[in-house]
């Protein structure tokens, strides 16, 4: 291994004509990349599933090929100080990474031993640790939480915790693997908004990321696809380009489309973007275009599933994780419960199936009391999809895993053969049934955790945050899926925080903040209320919010551009 | 749910030296060992309960209640019932029992001495104070860890039972040994998980430096002081008091 003898602050990362390729299994990572990132400068990194972005960060801070089986040929530097072939323990943390799953980083008694970890572990004098400290949890807003329990920070907190560990080892290159995946819209506005106030220490920033909008305030993106670069460039050119972003499995941001679809010039910010198209000109006809409605039944007219009254809910310590929630599912709706981080969605979802029973107030499911209700019943009816497809897959193969929900029901012989295929089928995952669930790919184990509830034939399907951590292509294949199964007459409930999700595929909406259900009605209502849309932390698509500025009442770019090209 | 054993106050306990609370935890261990007669056990046992009061850490023996007591009764009834009898002679019943009381009032004193030292101990003392001791930095920190981890474990066993029961496993029905197979899908995802977490967490202890070879250092952290002497002595006396109980 090279020796690291560390660099001078400032320095440039190069990284030239690189190559990686695992060996354990033996899978191609990254051929021929090429990259230099100047300090002080943020770099957006975008691709699909196994386009090499985690590989390239994990190989610049030396834990590919240090500790995962890996060839790599070509250059790694920073200024001066080769990169490639050093111990991790060497770089002395001049070179960090955040990553996707923060709690994972997280393993120290309060949030302030938490930060002085990594300085500890230089040998950083006890003093200066404690500067240290201070200073990071001011810079990322947590100086107040110093003597909490990282466990019971928000989402948004962790993260900004996580950056901050990272930061008191004062390092010259900060390496982001997804860092605001699992966070709210609030949540990832807090943590980019901390990384805004990092940009000035002069450090080399690279950032993967799956979504544009967080990244538009990037110098620069890279576009990456089956372990190649494939265009790099200034952010505000590139991200214009919707046919590559396409190609390269992200999605286009939503007022890029738009301009391409009216053939104009548009800012990228809504508030530029909605002055441009008044200047323009906005046909009358497309203030009163009426919204196409997702297919489905409406609330009102749907037969009622599940009641749900008066509930309420508080936990050991005193927090009140449900108050006062009430309202009523309808057969064959397709829900969106939504809400920020600890606001009480995934409790609410876990009294719907049985897993928690209304300690006060009531659930019904088919107007019988629900909490009477053996659990085993309650799961034939109504579905629950974990948010995490690994707390379900345990079997040797896919077929085996699907089988064993309608198999602890009774089912049996040919019947549940029949079941399977059929789930499998609905899936799109027969091709790969005799193989073992753990090697699958995250979208396709996240379409096995749905196949194996859905097997069960549920009335109800419930998932919380199902698109977590899946690329563009998987997400469109996992809602597409939703709403064929929606189609074919379940009704479904879905936990996320992706604006788009929730206005492309949802009828209604069930909002939460704090424990309470402060809207339940028809999504276009909801979007129509600004004020309340901003106390509960959830942001429309950039689209909608441009199409809401200008009266129109549209949801997605194909509706505000037939409305904006409708003849007056 | 709240988990973790660690109980953050601001007691006369919490702030004693860790290096001062790891040698008394093992004097009080050491005396636990040596007592045989149910009395003077019961009168440890007692001490550390009045230690975890007013450490202001009694909701720890509460919520390891679910152990402590079955762990109590299911001790006596074993150790009297195979209380060893002289060949030939009728066993003695009376002493059977002190005999289980005995063991069963050890195991006590263990388990709580060691719940209330979690109780009032960081993870990060603990280890700075195994390490003060001889204990290699690397051994030390995977032990503490453990303690850590334990609790978050447990959480996803839970999550993962949670999982299957959706999917109509039974739990709460048939034998002994077939509830214990029903376990199966609830122990693979745990372990698989377990072990995607323990990689995850060795990139994040790389990254800051866990391997960087050089000293090691902390926030600053205060002295053993008069405090400590006095525990440490009390400690002592204990343990020493106890050679020559009868």
């Amino acid at each position: 291994m090279t020796a690291f003898t560390g660099c001078a602050g400032g320095a440039s990362l190069v990284v030239r004509d690189f190559t990686c390729r695992y060996t354990d299994p033996p899978a191609p990572a990254l051929a021929g990349v090429s990259l230099a990132v100047a300090p002080g400068e943020l770099v957006a990194i975008m691709g699909a599933s196994g386009a090499g972005k985690s590989t390239l960060l994990r190989c610049i801070n030396a834990l590919v090929p240090a500790l995962v089986p890996a060839v790599c040929d070509g250059e790694i530097r920073l200024g001066a100080q080769p990169l490639l072939g050093v111990e991790v323990g060497d770089l002395g943390g001049r070179v960090a990474m955040v990553f996707q799953d923060f709690e994972a980083q997280l393993f120290s008694t309060n949030v302030r031993l938490e930060v002085a970890f990594g300085p500890g572990q230089l040998g950083v004098e006890p003093g200066e640790i404690a500067a240290r400290v201070e200073r990071t949890l001011a810079l990322v807003n947590l100086a107040d939480c110093g003597d909490r329990d990282p466990s019971t920070l928000s989402g948004g907190q962790k993260q900004r915790l996580a950056i901050a560990s990272i930061l008191a080892m004062e390092p010259e290159v900060l390496l982001l693997d997804e860092p605001a995946t699992d966070l709210d819209p609030i949540g990832r506005r807090e943590f980019y908004a901390a990384l805004e106030s990092v940009r000035g220490k002069r450090l080399v920033l690279l950032a993967v990321e799956h979504e544009v909008d967080p990244v538009l305030r990037a110098d620069r993106l890279v576009l990456m696809s089956a372990g190649r670069i494939v265009a790099a460039g200034p952010t505000a050119a590139l991200v214009r380009d919707v046919d590559l972003f396409t190609a390269c499995g992200v999605r286009p941001h939503d007022l890029a489309v738009l301009a391409r679809r009216l053939g104009c010039d548009l800012p990228l910010d809504v508030d530029g973007a909605v002055a441009a198209l008044r200047a323009r000109g906005v046909p009358e006809s497309a203030r009163t275009a009426p919204a196409a409605a997702p297919a489905g039944r409406t609330a009102a007219a749907a037969p009622p599933i599940l009641e749900v009254r008066g509930l309420a809910r508080v936990y050991e310590d005193g927090t009140h994780a449900l108050a006062d929630v009430s309202f009523t599912l309808g057969s064959g709706e397709f829900v969106a419960l939504i809400g920020q981080n600890g606001s009480g969605k995934t409790t609410l979802a876990k009294h719907l199936n049985g897993l928690l029973r209304a300690e006060v107030g009531e659930v019904r499911l088919d107007g019988a009391d629900l909490g009477a209700l053996p659990l085993e019943r309650v799961a034939r009816e109504i579905g629950y999809v974990f948010q995490n497809p690994d707390h379900q897959l345990f079997a040797a193969t896919v077929a085996d895993e699907v089988a064993f929900g309608p198999r602890n029901f009774g089912l049996a012989g040919e019947a549940l053969a029949a079941r399977v295929d059929e789930t499998l089928a609905a899936v799109g995952l027969a091709a790969v049934r005799d193989e073992d669930p753990c090697l699958l790919r995250k979208g396709e184990r996240q379409r096995l955790a749905v196949a194996t509830v859905l097997a069960m034939a549920p009335r109800v399907l419930i998932l919380d945050e199902p698109t977590t951590g899946l690329d563009y292509p998987q997400v469109r294949a996992m809602l597409e899926l939703l709403a064929r199964l929606h189609a074919a007459g379940t009704t479904i409930v879905v936990i996320t925080h992706s604006p788009w999700v929730v206005v492309e595929y949802a009828e209604r909406a069930l909002l939460m903040r704090r424990g309470r259900l402060v809207f339940d009605g028809a999504l276009g209502e909801l979007l129509d209320d600004e004020p309340l849309l901003r106390s509960a932390a959830f942001e429309a698509p950039p689209a909608v919010r441009v199409a809401r500025a200008l009266g129109i009442a549209a949801r997605t770019v194909d509706e505000l551009v037939r409305a904006l090209e409708s003849e007056d | 749910m709240a988990l973790s054993l660690y109980f953050d106050r601001s007691s006369w306990l919490h702030r004693r030296h860790p290096i001062a609370k790891v040698l008394v935890l093992v004097l009080l261990f050491f005396a636990a060992f040596l007592l045989a007669d149910p009395l003077p056990l019961a009168c440890l046992f007692v001490l550390v309960f009045a230690v975890t009061a007013s450490a202001r850490a009694l909701p720890v023996l509460h919520r390891m209640r679910w152990l402590m007591i079955p762990v109590f009764f299911f001790t006596v009834i074993i150790w009297t019932l195979f209380y060893p009898a002289t060949a030939g002679a009728p066993v003695d019943r009376w002493a059977a029992l002190r005999y289980g009381l005995a063991m069963a009032l050890r195991l006590e004193t263990f388990l709580a001495t060691g719940f209330v030292f979690l109780a009032t101990t960081t993870i990060e003392e603990f280890a700075f104070a195994l390490a003060r001791l001889g204990v290699p930095y690397r051994a030390g920190f995977v032990l503490t860890l453990a303690f850590r981890l334990v609790p978050v474990f447990f959480e996803a066993a839970l999550t993962v039972r949670d999982a299957q029961r959706c999917r109509g496993l039974d739990f709460a029905s048939g034998s002994v040994a077939t509830r214990i197979a029903r376990y199966g899908p609830v122990i693979v995802p745990v372990f698989i998980g377990g072990l995607r977490r323990a990689d995850q967490m060795a990139f994040a202890l790389e990254v800051r430096g866990f391997s960087a070879g050089r000293p090691r250092t902390s926030l600053p952290r205060p002295g053993i002081d008069a405090g400590d002497l006095w525990l440490l002595a009390t400690g002592v006396a204990i343990a020493v008091a106890t050679l020559v109980v009868p």
